[in-house]
């Protein structure tokens, strides 16, 4: 299998960094409007367990196009030495710092590189661009041109027309917005330039292809952990006296949500790495708490037991002691001493929690109260959840490496997009089980992650509102907007 | 593989993973492939190529939580089994407990030492079968709250703190997801390991007694239960073992004689009145012990082998489960992929500072010989109305760069020179980067011809007028030049 070179070349700040950065999905690319910025070639090879299948080589724009052409034409020879003429160019001047930039570019097209030449679709065509389009045709190279439409403005058509008198494949890339897809498509028509390269393209096209499955699983299981924590959260605090202030509920709720948050915030940068997007800069709406009133007051008692679950205990203990004596007169009693025992046990227990949290043993107390807040009961929260956290994915999957703005996340989200009833319900049969606190089944983070996986699958389509809520408690809310 | 061993490769994997976050990414994806592809063979079996990747990186640090953690768990457990004995002796020494007055109650020693195990045993069971039927969930959590093996965690805290932090993984909330039916199955391994232990103290506690004291049994009951439904609950109990122990089962008639209120007052003190009647009253320590065996010590020892089986098999599945350990037996089990490049890119600084760099002075008064700088396409005649709005007076129109040559460049730069005008302003395409080759052009026409000569470079930015971006991009590469007259102007949109 021959591997691929392909010579990313042009003026300078038409965007060959960009693309470059794009399709070896490498973030640490400078990209500069300074023409220029590019000194040296960069090799970004593709290596799949040690096997090169491709190379793309960002080069430095050409600087002096025309006098390094005059130079040429200068030199005797027909066509078919002109292939001849640029490497003695290269020759004659690679220690020339006039023409440094055009003796780098060109070295790896001599070595066998394909062109791959950009120019910039929003910009119009210029008359200062025939030099450099004429070096590289006396090259003798397969090539390709690439418009990548770095502004508003289309001058695509215009492009066309120049471009097809030197290049025999034209396509129009966006660096910034192209997609996987796109990126892929790109990868297939660089093998279309030579026969040889197909093979080599296709296999990286294949294992990327899986390579963006992988990390869509990872990123759904990371989803599905992070709604399962967020939904079962809960926070306490132990009050020092039985009345409740305004200011330690504020505080709880604060320390709540920044809870929350950070759990959210965590999933969001584990995501991005699953994506290669280390040094994001992200600016998204906190998550609002849905729930109009998420505390509850309970006693805590030693041992981690709460009020509810001396009552349990109690009333089982109860109803144990009463199955004794149904046990004893042959089951005559219809149960009923372990349903007295069962009721006797629980009022018991409940009656006297609070005595026992006020007791103390050698100065410690046996319990007191607490403040609780969570878990998060409202319908709509863990869609909220996973709507923001699938409108995030789907940014991340599709942003490129070119792209260095910081990522805004404030737009309502396409959650559930083309989910049909039968996959809704499914989901929201999870989400009825982790508003039960079941949390604590590793399948059902499972069940979780295989549906949000089919929800990350699906096209960008209608959002489909979350099941009816609660009239009392209104509309559904966007997220960022509780 | 041990339980400790288990539980040491599972904090260890957990303390390996938390430290491996800082990490850099490319390093770990070229480690774990190479791990990866040594253990290859075990690509379908996840907990064996977590375990294989630990081996292959494990630091002394982990390997201490992970030893730590197992100490305390064999700590733990070697206080359940004595814990276990002492209850079961305990409870056996004040159950028989025979003074030769009056005899144990055979009634009172089942009640205390068989029929809680039987109702104990059940809740287990109710605990454990898969939660399908409604309400069940909500009972079976109860009687997990309730399984005494939950204290054993309370005792951690009587520990030094590195043992017990290693080990409260089991029971931290953020781990739940990959722990929690870990966790329930060795809270159930701790209760059955101490009930085991209890029901070996009780035999013990009750051969002791059979073999150093000569124990006599009775039984009574409120209950109006004659002696025959006694004998047929007797039977129902002995069912298990009536065929392999019938000797084991107690009789009709020892249930007739060894009545409570049938026996004289102080009859089985007096050895030389009712000898015989002694001898028979302590036949019933075979149905005793086999009953205390077959509904405790069996069911227990059954209960014991399942949880630990349970235990060990959720241990297995929660290696993966634990945070990183997806993304990291991705990084084994797929291809390592590198698409950046390998060596850092080297990259020219700009001064964006200087001082000295073209000034946008907005208002002249000069006439300039004017250059059309690689064929912007504007149009004279509108050219010459806005530069006079500048104060630019247009001396000649003049062309260079673009599909010109450089000797047509230098032909250019001669007219200027020759025309000696007040100034000189090039007009440039805004949107297209200020090449070497117009630097050079710049540079030319300065050594040329007058070094002094204002020299204002125009920017047309076509219909769309001038883009910030554009005019900055220009303003900082003529900088490098620090030419003090040198000026940059922005053009209007064209007309």
């Amino acid at each position: 299998m021959t591997t691929s070179l392909f010579a990313i070349v042009g003026h300078p700040n038409k965007g060959k960094s960009s693309i470059v950065s794009t399709l070896a999905q490498d973030e640490s690319v400078t990209i500069s409007p300074i023409p220029g910025t590019t000194i040296d070639n960069r090799y970004y090879p593709m290596i799949v367990d040690g096997e090169t299948l491709y190379a793309l080589v960002d080069t430095p724009g050409f600087q002096r196009a025309r006098a390094a052409l005059e130079w040429m034409q200068k030199q005797p020879g027909s066509s078919v030495d002109r292939a001849n003429i640029v490497r003695m160019f290269v020759e004659e001047h690679h220690d020339d710092p006039r023409f440094a930039a055009e003796c780098s570019l060109l070295t790896p097209i001599l070595d066998g590189a394909g062109i791959l030449y950009v120019i910039d679709g929003s910009r119009p065509f210029g008359e200062e661009y025939e030099a450099e389009m004429e070096i590289l045709r006396w090259t003798g190279q397969p090539s390709l041109a690439l418009i990548n439409m770095i502004g508003d403005s289309d001058y695509s058509e215009e492009w066309n027309i120049a471009l097809g008198q030197y290049f025999r494949i034209v396509r129009i890339f966006d660096a910034m917005t192209a997609d996987f897809d796109r990126r892929i498509q790109l990868l297939l028509a660089f093998g279309q330039i030579r026969e040889e390269w197909r093979e080599s393209l296709q296999k990286a096209v294949r294992i990327l292809e899986e390579e963006q499955q992988r990390r869509q699983k990872m990123s759904a299981r990371m989803i599905a952990e992070t709604i399962s924590r967020m939904v079962t959260y809960t926070r306490q605090r132990r009050l020092s006296g039985d009345g409740v202030s305004n200011e330690v509920r504020d505080s709880l709720q604060q320390v709540y949500k920044r809870d929350l948050t950070a759990i959210e915030q965590q999933c969001r940068s584990d995501v991005e790495q699953i994506y290669n997007h280390t040094h994001l800069e992200r600016h998204e709406p906190h998550v609002q708490l849905l729930d109009e009133d998420l505390f509850a007051t309970q006693t805590w008692l030693l041992f981690g037991l709460t009020q509810q679950q001396l009552i349990t205990t109690g009333a089982l203990g109860g109803a144990a002691t009463g199955g004794v004596i149904d046990l004893a007169v042959g089951g005559a009693s219809l149960f009923l001493g372990a349903g007295i025992g069962a009721m006797i046990g629980g009022v018991s227990a409940w009656v006297t929690t609070d005595r026992i949290a006020d007791t103390k043993i050698l100065g410690l107390p046996l319990g007191g109260k607490q403040l609780s807040i969570g878990p998060m009961r409202n319908i709509n929260f863990p869609y909220v959840v996973l709507g923001r956290a699938l409108y995030h994915h789907r940014m991340i999957e599709d942003r490129t490496h070119a792209h260095r703005d910081p990522l805004e996340l404030k737009q309502q989200p396409a959650w559930l997009q083309s989910a049909d009833t039968e996959h809704r319900k499914r989901l929201e049969k999870i989400f009825v089980k982790l508003r039960r606190q079941e949390t604590l089944n590793p399948d059902l983070v499972d069940a979780l992650a295989e549906q949000i996986q089919k929800l990350m699958e699906l096209p960008v389509a209608e959002t489909i509102p979350p099941p009816q809520q609660d009239v009392a408690k209104g509309p559904p809310l966007p997220p960022g907007e509780g | 593989m041990t339980h400790s061993s288990l539980i040491g490769d599972l904090i260890d994997l957990n303390s390996a993973l938390k430290s491996d976050r800082s990490t850099d990414n490319d390093e770990k994806k070229q480690r774990d492939r190479a791990i990866g592809q040594a253990l290859q063979q075990q690509r379908n079996s996840p907990a064996r190529q977590l375990r294989g990747w630990l081996e292959q990186v494990r630091l002394s640090a982990w390997k201490r939580d992970g030893h730590h953690a197992a100490q305390l768990y064999h700590v733990l457990c070697v206080i359940l089994v004595f814990a276990g004995l002492a209850t079961g002796w305990g409870l056996a020494r004040a159950v028989l407990y025979y003074t030769g007055n009056a005899p144990i109650n055979i009634v009172n020693a089942l009640g205390l030492l068989v029929l809680p195990q039987i109702l104990l045993l059940l809740f287990w069971l109710l605990s454990t079968v898969p939660n399908r039927i409604p309400l069940l969930g909500s009972l079976q959590s109860a009687l997990r709250f309730l399984n005494p093996g939950r204290l054993t965690r309370h005792l951690t805290r009587f520990f030094p703190a590195r043992s017990r932090q290693s080990l409260s993984l089991f029971w931290d909330d953020a781990y739940a997801t990959a722990l929690a039916p870990a966790t329930r199955w060795l809270f159930s391994f701790w209760s059955q390991l101490f009930s085991v232990c209890f029901n070996i103290g009780v035999l013990l506690a009750a051969f002791y007694l059979i073999s150093f004291s000569d124990l006599a049994f009775a039984w009574s009951t409120t209950l109006n239960i004659d002696a025959t439904t006694f004998h047929h609950m007797l039977s129902a109990l002995s069912w298990p073992w009536h065929t392999l122990f019938p000797d084991a089962v107690p009789s009709p008639e020892l249930v007739e004689i060894s009545r409570y209120y049938r026996l004289e007052e102080g009859s089985i003190g007096n050895a030389s009145a009712a000898s015989e009647l002694a001898v028979q009253l302590g036949q019933w320590w075979p149905f005793l012990i086999t009953a205390i065996i077959c509904y405790g010590l069996i069911p227990r020892l059954l209960t014991l082998l399942i949880s630990w089986w349970r235990f060990r098999h959720h241990l297995d599945h929660a290696l993966p489960r634990l945070p990183g350990s997806p993304e990291l037996l991705a990084r084994m089990n797929s291809p390592l992929i590198s698409t950046s490049a390998p060596q850092p890119e080297s990259v020219v600084e700009f001064d964006a500072g200087s001082g000295d760099g073209p000034s946008e002075s907005g208002r002249y008064a000069l006439k300039c010989a004017v250059i059309d700088w690689s064929g912007t396409g504007v149009n004279s005649a509108s050219v010459a109305k806005q530069l006079q709005t500048m104060g630019i007076s247009c001396e000649e129109f003049l062309t260079a760069g673009g599909s010109r040559t450089t000797d047509q460049d230098s032909a250019t730069i001669v007219s200027v020179c020759n025309l000696k005008p007040e100034g000189v302003a090039v007009i440039v395409k805004s949107w297209e980067p200020p090449l070497l080759e117009f630097l050079d052009f710049i540079h030319s026409m300065r050594e040329q011809c007058n070094r002094q000569q204002p020299i204002i470079i125009l920017l047309w930015g076509g219909r769309d007028g001038v883009d910030g971006r554009d005019l900055e991009t220009w303003q900082l590469t003529l900088r490098q030049l620090k030419d003090p007259d040198l000026h940059i102007e922005a053009m209007g949109p064209a007309q």
